[in-house]
């Protein structure tokens, strides 16, 4: 791939990126959280056929329209969420839209199991019936049931995003293997990973992008640890942000032991994390994909129902995890990272989003009072100073940093003594990410604390008093003072064993 | 009213006020309206009466059709409410008629009933995550069910068969005299009057009260409703309990017009509700629509109705030309982009 | 679970082997061990339907030597068909069936014809000849004479109302025809006609109607008598009950004569269930007495004046030609 451009809109996703990959290696893809990996796979593999630069396939240069037509050129992505369906048969899912077909017009049933069990057996895998619904199987055997398909298909290019984020130690040694054969059998495989670990144990050659730009790139021996680090950091730290207001010693949030589990309890998202927080501090919580952060804030919202373990405390009283309704009750807010699905209810009004959170004030003895809530809302609007020329406009009408002013308000319109803030400023306009940090101050001013996550991680250094990094739902480092740097943090966040502050 | 699209001041002063579901709801009705004027019957639509007894015989579907609204608001259905009306006139019948309550124990003994079972739907839905559309199923074959058992499989009416096979004869209870009578001079019908009650309760809790704030919500994003605290579970249970509390008002109301409790009363009318509602406006995947469009979603198919019966179209022609308005009318109401 | 299924199964086979073994070893038609008679009804959805079953038990009853089985179709053909094969897989001794339709049933019930198993088709004809007995009423003769009554009750001049059952169906196009025929010759106009689907809702929806658009309506005309009631309800709603004659059709005990006492209709023309004469026929069968191929039930009508006396019974008119399976829908 050659100078690779694509804009998204007024801001550039990839800008002049080039990647070089050869039969038979394994080519890792670095960088942080909205470096440009993503951009740049979905042009590899033909979801965006909208690009600048060109693609050189043997010598040949090609374009892809879709992603049936990158397959159909032997470039085929797995996916962190699986491509699989459940309930179909591996054999089936493996020919899925590809079905081998007697001349009759029928599928011809025993030839896609013959021929899945032969690619299978090339990939070392025994004691799977194909003709059982893949749903039967743990994650693990799915992963090797897609690449098995993707083999399927001839591909000579497999595209590995994360794809041990949901594997156990023994499994992703399994994996390992698998991918040291297909190596050996001259396929190329492009994989992304946030673990320092496994870029050592796999890759022979690495790419490193930073911000939509090509950084490096060498083969891994070439490139240590500290190396890759700083290459992947390297950004500018944003002197604007300011970080006025000040930290007072007495304790206000304090997390002990905490597990969390998935919703439907198969696994544990966070593991054994303890951590606290003081009135007006802003605790940053660092971490890459994958890392439970987000999972975390959710769970102590009690977004997941109750923890399985570990206590929480609030202003030294037991705090209970139960529900959102509750945890707003005891004073927690908690901003979620996606606004268009879990944060707005779009198709309502400006007020009533405002309000949802809070509406109990503004309708005693289940009432609603119209025009206490109107003139709530009117503060609000002026206090975050959300542009909006109406207030009963549906929210959606609004641009990407009001309606995160909305969502914004909706909490503190609950009075909380904890902000939960999971990524305040994610695709919002310059402007309307100054004005959200300086309401972090005024709120941390007046005896908050917020626990912020944020992939931005200038943003995060400057505006943190504390950070944490955690590393697959662990902490993995605690940070303070001069020790909040890019290079501690990355290093901890890709799971370096560093010294614990 | 919210405005639903953005406004921008190129468009003309119609197209504008096209904006709004409302407009677009009473458009639907006046194009009823000015077909009920073309073809009137032999001069039939001109005189009050047709348009009253319209109005008295659509107040059964609009009752249902208030809790149908409360219930497609948080993006659900519920398909029971035909069986619970016919459950809840057996129940009716057979507390006055044959049991000789006091209407004023039996009225509230069959709301409660109503509202009881649809708990039990909501409960389902809510807590136990069964689709709506499933639960209500069962509900609706659990409730006939439940109609003919009480029944006997038999009309519940003043003829009362005896132990020995003879029937004795009783009077029709007040109460049932009492609802099928008019007011006004007799210009209005008292299920009207209660359908217009019901459109004001149903007013009360979707604009007035906490709790249809948080129907709205959930119907338009139950994520993140649930993760601003509203309590989804109970606010659902809720909204099915109110529509099995109409649905019971629904079924008295059928039991005095009939003077009698027929097992098999309300059969396909929760299509009829549903339709009412869609033609109004209110959006089958919840969170949008109102009580106001439900009323005049109610006037459109009832006079549709209306206009079909006074010019005696034949059975066939009705259901063609119905499947017709609805189709025209849900494209009337299409949001303009 | 499925252990306790098949032991389940297993049971239920050995009660059956006994049940069967039991019923081989004695004289048949004794009180202690009587005659097993299946009796297949399409639909107990209706008041009719439940008054033909009643009449049947009331009359099984009475008859020690004969026990029913009943089973409820609920208006499903196939469900109906796999309830007769049942009958069949059971042995019993005699089947009635009242049919939902003509052609899908009929080659279920030549199968149990075939096998040596009596069979009283009900109401409903099926196609062929391939039954013991078939016992019904005539709709176009009620249709008629309803008609006659009416031509006479007028002074054949008036302005009439058809409240008309479905269309689609058999009972009501001859309800319909027979009417037609009856009125034949007269001044008595239909001024409105609608279909009320059986339902006494849309009856009185469909009266209400009729009253909106004509003032002068001298007479209703409902193809059954909760579609009597209902108009009749639209009229006095309107003041206009007084004015108007209401007939319906059915005599059922708890609605049409219970109307006519409350002076709601001036009369209803019984369209008898035959559920009585059914066991009759079926004891003479099992008896090994012959039995005519085919039984047109006799019907009353039931007016103010003769209520009490039990109705009238019309007098017989020439038989008109029963079709063997149902006439094509008309519109």
């Amino acid at each position: 791939m050659h100078n690779i451009s694509k804009r998204f809109g007024g801001t550039a996703a990839l800008e002049g990126v080039s990647i070089e990959l050869y039969p038979g290696e394994a080519h890792i893809l670095a960088g942080e959280n909205g470096a440009g990996k993503s951009t740049l796979i979905k042009i590899l593999c033909g979801v965006y056929s909208e690009y600048a630069g060109r693609i050189v396939l043997e010598n040949r240069p090609v374009k892809f329209s879709s992603p049936q037509d990158a397959a159909r050129h032997g470039i085929a992505a797995i996916h962190q969420e699986l491509s699989l369906i459940p309930a179909m048969s591996v054999s089936d899912n493996i020919f899925l839209g590809r079905e081998k077909m007697k001349k009759n017009g029928t599928v011809d049933f025993s030839a896609q199991t013959i021929a899945s069990q032969k690619i299978l057996k090339r990939l070392g895998i025994d004691g799977v019936d194909v003709h059982r619904p893949v749903e039967e199987y743990p994650i693990s055997i799915m992963q090797m049931i897609e690449i098995a398909k993707a083999l399927s298909m001839n591909s000579r290019i497999i595209i590995m995003d994360e794809p041990t984020s949901a594997l156990t130690e023994p499994e992703v040694n399994k994996l390992f293997e698998t991918i040291s054969a297909l190596k050996l059998q001259g396929h190329a495989i492009i994989y992304i990973t946030h673990k320092m670990e496994e870029i050592y144990k796999i890759g022979d050659r690495i790419t490193v992008l930073r911000d939509g730009r090509f950084v490096a790139a060498a083969p891994i021996a070439d490139m240590a640890r500290n190396a890759l680090i700083r290459n992947m950091v390297g950004r500018e730290l944003n002197e604007q942000i300011q970080r006025r207001s000040k930290v007072c010693a007495e304790e206000l949030f304090r997390v002990e032991n905490l597990d969390i589990a998935d919703p439907q309890g198969n696994r544990n998202l966070v593991n054994d994390v303890s951590f606290s927080a003081r009135k007006g501090e802003i605790l940053g919580i660092a971490g890459l994909q994958g890392s439970g952060a987000s999972e975390l804030l959710n769970g102590i919202f009690g977004a997941y129902g109750p923890v399985s373990k570990g206590s929480v405390f609030l202003n030294g009283n037991p705090f209970v995890v139960r529900s959102p309704g509750r945890s707003i009750e005891q004073g927690l807010a908690l901003l979620t990272n996606d606004r268009k699905t879990t944060g707005l209810v779009l198709g309502m009004s400006i007020v009533e989003n405002i309000t949802l959170a809070s509406l109990p004030q503004y309708s005693p003895v289940c009432w609603m009072r119209n025009s206490m809530e109107q003139k709530a809302a009117l503060r609000y609007k002026q206090e975050l100073n959300i542009k909006a020329d109406e207030l009963s406009r549906e929210v959606s009408s609004l641009s990407g940093g009001n309606q995160q002013k909305v969502a914004l308000a909706k909490w503190v319109g609950t009075k909380p003594l904890v902000l939960l803030l999971d990524e305040p400023t994610r695709g919002i306009d310059v402007a309307s990410k100054h004005e959200i940090y300086e309401l972090m101050n005024r709120w941390t001013a007046a005896g908050c604390a917020i626990i912020l996550i944020t992939s931005e991680m200038p943003e995060l250094i400057a505006l943190s008093d504390r950070i944490i990094v955690m590393h697959r739902g662990r902490i993995s480092a605690r940070l303070e003072g001069d020790r909040i740097t890019q290079e501690n943090i990355l290093h901890a966040a890709m799971g370096q064993e560093r010294e614990v502050a | 009213m919210i405005p639903l699209v953005s406004n921008t001041s190129q468009k003309t002063f119609i197209s504008r006020l096209m904006q709004y579901p409302v407009t677009r709801a009473i458009l639907a009705l006046i194009v009823i309206f000015v077909i009920g004027l073309v073809f009137n019957g032999g001069g039939a639509f001109f005189k009050w009466p047709a348009h009253r007894d319209m109005l008295r015989q659509y107040s059964v579907f609009g009752i249902l059709a208030c809790g149908m609204t409360i219930v497609i608001i948080t993006a659900g259905i519920d398909l029971s409410v035909g069986s619970m009306l016919g459950l809840s006139a057996v129940v009716f019948s057979l507390l006055t008629i044959h049991r000789d309550w006091n209407p004023w124990h039996a009225i509230p003994a069959c709301i409660a009933m109503g509202a009881i079972l649809g708990v039990v739907s909501g409960g389902l839905i809510s807590r136990f995550r069964i689709q709506p559309f499933i639960a209500t199923l069962a509900m609706m074959v659990f409730a006939r069910g439940l109609a003919k058992f009480i029944s006997g499989g038999m009309k519940i009416s003043t003829s009362i068969q005896q132990a020995d096979g003879s029937y004795i004869y009783k009077n029709d209870p007040a109460i049932f005299k009492m609802i099928d009578s008019r007011i006004l001079d007799g210009n209005l019908a008292v299920v009207t009057l209660i359908f217009i009650f019901c459109l004001f309760i149903s007013w009360l809790i979707l604009s007035r009260l906490r709790i249809g704030r948080y129907l709205y919500a959930i119907g338009g994003n139950e994520e993140a409703a649930r993760l601003s605290g509203v309590p989804v579970i109970k606010a659902k249970i809720f909204a099915y309990g109110m529509c099995g509390l109409f649905s019971a008002i629904a079924g008295i109301c059928q039991a005095a017009q009939e003077y009698q409790g027929d097992p098999e009363a309300g059969v396909s009318y929760e299509l009829t509700a549903i339709a009412i509602a869609v033609i109004g406006g209110t959006n089958l995947m919840g969170g949008r629509g109102s009580i106001l469009l439900t009323l005049f979603g109610t006037l459109t198919i009832g006079y549709l109705d209306k206009i079909l019966s006074i010019n005696a179209v034949s059975e066939a022609g009705r259901l063609m030309l119905t499947g017709v308005i609805i189709v025209s009318a849900v494209l009337l109401q299409r949001r303009r982009k | 679970m499925k252990k306790t299924r098949s032991m389940l199964v297993g049971i239920a086979i050995v009660l059956c082997l006994a049940l069967t073994a039991a019923t081989w070893s004695a004289e048949k038609g004794t009180p202690e061990n009587p005659w097993v008679i299946g009796m297949s009804q399409c639909n107990l959805g209706e008041p009719w339907r439940v008054q033909m079953n009643a009449d049947i038990k009331s009359a099984a009853d009475a008859a020690p030597s004969i026990k029913v089985i009943y089973k409820d179709a609920q208006n499903d053909t196939l469900r109906q068909r796999a309830h007769i094969e049942e009958f069949i897989g059971q042995g019993v001794d005699l089947l009635i069936v009242s049919p939902k339709e003509a052609a899908p049933l009929t080659p279920i019930i030549r199968n149990a014809y075939t096998n040596k198993i009596p069979v009283i088709v009900l109401d409903r004809r099926v196609v062929g000849e391939d039954y013991t007995c078939f016992i019904g009423a005539d709709n176009k003769k009620i249709g008629e004479a309803a008609g006659r009554w009416i031509a006479g009750k007028l002074n054949g001049k008036g302005n009439v109302v058809e409240l008309k059952g479905l269309m689609t169906t058999t009972p009501g196009q001859d309800r319909n025809s027979g009417f037609r025929k009856g009125i034949e010759g007269t001044e008595i106009k239909v001024i409105f006609e609608a279909d009320m689907k059986w339902l006494e809702p849309d009856a009185r929806k469909e009266m209400e109607s009729a009253l909106a658009r004509f003032d002068k309506i001298d007479l209703v005309y409902g193809h059954n008598d909760p579609a009597a009631h209902g108009a009749y309800l639209a009229a006095k709603a309107a003041g206009r009950e007084k004015n108007i004659i209401f007939v319906g059709i059915d005599g059922l005990v708890q609605e049409g004569q219970a109307y006519i006492k409350q002076n709601i209709l001036q009369a209803s023309f019984e369209y008898p269930t035959g559920g009585k004469e059914a066991i009759e026929i079926a004891l003479k069968i099992l008896k090994g007495e012959t039995v005519p191929k085919e039984i047109t039930l006799k019907s009353r009508v039931f007016t103010p004046e003769n209520l009490e006396k039990g109705g009238e019974w019309l007098p017989e008119m020439p038989a008109s030609s029963a079709p063997a399976q149902p006439a094509k829908k008309e519109q």
